[in-house]
């Protein structure tokens, strides 16, 4: 059971500058993240098959899970 | 003819009527640019020390920039400048819609309001038909209302920007309309419109602008716009625009609660992006030429209006930090603000301040006009916002800001007016986020956020730390992000949809015929930002490092809830941070530029 979990901007960076990263299925998105080295405070929106979710969304086997983080803000 | 250029700067003397039109100057455009830096270019030139902000000598300069009106995405920001009502220093305040393109179409790179009516006007621009009419019959109304009938009155395509009854009325935060839904919204430049009884301008132009290069400009547009439909963050971004943060801002600890005193609030979900979008939100609106709308239209089906917005600052400053959960009531509130014609972030930091004063004994029930000030009282706050509008009761006070209403009543609220320079803290809580704390204390306006963002700098580098490079960092934003003000064009499509930030010097060639790269345009941000820095230092009596340093808030009272519970910034590191700050800026120890700095910036001369 596995889930693809797609780095947007800055987020590369955490994960050797890849745009995506298969992963297990099953755990929480922030569970997901830690797992990656991705500290979970820079993610400020999490999109799961492009819907909003938050970080203690329990990934599901085909999951696609784009993580953002806002480098600019307002 | 200047290529990128309307070419005019209008001056409209409002004591005499008389009305004059000189081209713009070539040696302007190169050293200031155009946006904000004519604004402080004039502001700094023509205003006079000492000028009573509400005066005839205070200066009122609405600028647009060599991008504006032209196919480069997000090319519709105005700057407003003037001497600050609020704070008694510089104001810039930014607006967004089509106001800027009108213009540059009317043959114009500046307005300057100079005087003061006899009676209520506004200024008629329709390309170079221009006069001042009589506008009796639009004075006392609200913004929504101004709009409209001007619109009905000269057509549809005349852009209108136009003050309400809080401006009228002298409210110091008052702000100025467009499209309805756009403001020029802090530091009282709309207060300064109303003080010369200048109720709109509209707008018409036909011209066409130059460019040196046209096909260079064509493509070199193309790309930007390219870049932007290529983003993968634009549909998140389009979705939910900036209230895409408000859950984010909750869960790190920056959204700001109960007058700052806390970072988290635990009635936030109703407030959150994807709630308020299927709850209120119809759809999505844009500015001038832009490809990623982040404005949203409402629709709050419970009070039976409209509005657009609400904005991530509104939300965290009506919202959250008065202890209003549901996002319905803060879209009603700022449809309020909106029409009345003041600051939604001013306005919230003011009535958070009195309803601490209400919850610490400091107000009583005979201070607030029988309100129950409580955080989260909904109708309290509707109640507030019309008399702060009206300036009656308890809105006297607060319209004149938090700094002067804590001087007032003094009893220790001046520890809890959360502001820097007379300026209301907008909506990021900096108990523990050293870089974004810096931004708030050293922004040329006051605590404003829109010079230097860096919320997930702090968080990637540590929260805590102290060193140069977050220093340098927050120096480098305050000269990259006002640039896009100066330019006349939304910073927004590469701050959110993160595209590449070199496709912007081929165009600014291909429009104006100058090459400037990044680095030319950092040194002409760092001029302006020493040249307000000056114009502080002129106005204010002792004005110095006293001035930069943060609501007390800050570095004396951890959060007792929420995710930033316990966590506070120490004084020491406040002043560490101060202290590297002046000596990268090439400021002397009380933060005042250093006459080498000034020769580098090629000031010396004007600043004499």
């Amino acid at each position: 059971m596995s889930a693809q979990i797609k780095a947007l901007g800055i987020i590369k960076s955490y994960i050797g500058g890849k745009n995506e990263i298969i992963v297990d299925a099953g755990n929480t998105v922030r569970e997901t993240m830690r797992a990656l080295n991705i500290p979970p405070d820079v993610v400020a929106l999490v999109l799961v098959n492009d819907t909003q979710q938050s970080k203690d969304y329990r990934v599901q086997d085909g999951d696609v899970v784009k993580l953002l983080a806002v480098v600019g803000g307002g | 003819m200047m290529n990128g250029y309307g070419g005019n700067i209008l001056r409209v003397n409002l004591t005499t009527g008389k009305i004059t039109k000189e081209p713009t100057s070539p040696e302007l455009a190169s050293d200031f640019i155009g946006g904000r830096g004519f604004g402080a270019y004039f502001l700094f030139k023509e205003v006079p020390k000492g000028a009573d902000p509400l005066g005839p000598e205070n200066k009122l300069i609405v600028s647009s920039g060599p991008l504006s009106g032209l196919m480069i995405p997000g090319a519709g920001k105005c700057d407003f400048t003037c001497k600050s009502p609020l704070t008694g220093g510089y104001a810039s305040a930014s607006l967004g819609g089509i106001f800027t393109a009108e213009i540059k179409y009317a043959g114009l790179d500046s307005i300057i309001l100079e005087g003061i009516s006899p009676k209520p006007v506004y200024l008629c621009i329709d390309d170079d038909k221009i006069e001042l009419r009589d506008a009796s019959s639009l004075w006392g109304k609200g913004t929504f209302a101004t709009e409209k009938e001007l619109k009905e009155k000269l057509g549809e395509e005349f852009q209108i920007a136009c003050v309400g009854p809080g401006a009228e009325n002298g409210v110091l935060y008052a702000h100025i309309n467009h499209d309805y839904g756009r403001q020029a919204g802090r530091g009282g430049v709309g207060t300064v419109m109303g003080a010369k009884k200048v109720k709109a301008i509209a707008l018409r132009g036909t011209k066409p602008i130059p460019v040196a290069d046209l096909d260079a400009y064509r493509k070199a547009g193309m790309a930007l716009f390219d870049a932007c439909k290529k983003s993968e963050l634009l549909k998140p971004w389009q979705n939910l625009g900036t209230t895409m943060v408000v859950s984010w801002c909750d869960e790190i600890g920056a959204l700001p609660t109960r007058n700052f005193s806390a970072g988290s609030f635990e009635g936030g979900k109703t407030l959150y992006g994807p709630y308020m979008r299927e709850k209120i939100v119809i759809t999505d609106k844009g500015c001038f030429a832009c490809p990623s709308p982040c404005g949203k239209y409402s629709r709050m089906k419970r009070y039976g209006t409209n509005v657009e917005g609400p904005e991530y600052e509104t939300i965290g400053m009506i919202g959250s930090n008065l202890g209003l959960a549901e996002i319905e009531d803060v879209a009603q509130a700022n449809l309020l603000c909106d029409d009345w014609g003041i600051d939604t972030i001013s306005a919230g930091g003011a009535i958070a301040w009195a309803m601490e004063c209400y919850e610490k004994g400091i107000f009583a029930r005979a201070d607030t006009d029988g309100l129950e000030l409580e955080f989260g009282n909904v109708e309290a706050v509707f109640k507030l916002i019309e008399k702060i509008a009206k300036r009656e009761g308890l809105g006297a006070l607060l319209a004149e800001g938090t700094k002067r209403a804590a001087q007032k009543v003094g009893k220790g609220s001046e520890k809890f007016a959360i502001q820097v320079k007379g300026m209301e803290q907008s909506a990021y809580a900096t108990h523990n986020a050293t870089a974004m704390l810096l931004a708030y204390m050293t922004a040329d306006v006051g605590a404003h956020h829109n010079r230097a963002w860096a919320i997930t700098y702090d968080l990637q580098v540590g929260r805590e730390l102290v060193n140069a490079d977050k220093v340098a960092r927050v120096i480098w934003l305050q000269h990259l992000r006002p640039m896009f003000d100066t330019l006349g064009a939304c910073r927004l499509q590469w701050v959110e949809l993160n595209i590449d930030l070199e496709l912007y010097p081929p165009a600014l060639e291909a429009i104006t015929g100058v090459k400037r790269s990044w680095q030319d345009l950092h040194l002409v941000s760092e001029r302006i930002w020493n040249l307000t820095r000056m114009y502080w230092a002129r106005e204010q009596k002792d004005f110095g490092r006293a001035w930069d340093m943060p609501s007390p808030r800050f570095y004396t009272e951890p959060p007792k809830s929420g995710v930033t519970k316990g966590q506070i910034t120490k004084l020491d590191d406040v002043n560490k941070m101060l202290d590297m700050y002046y000596e990268q800026r090439g400021w002397t120890a009380n933060g005042l530029p250093k006459p080498e700095t000034l020769e580098r910036l090629g000031l010396t001369m004007l600043v004499a």
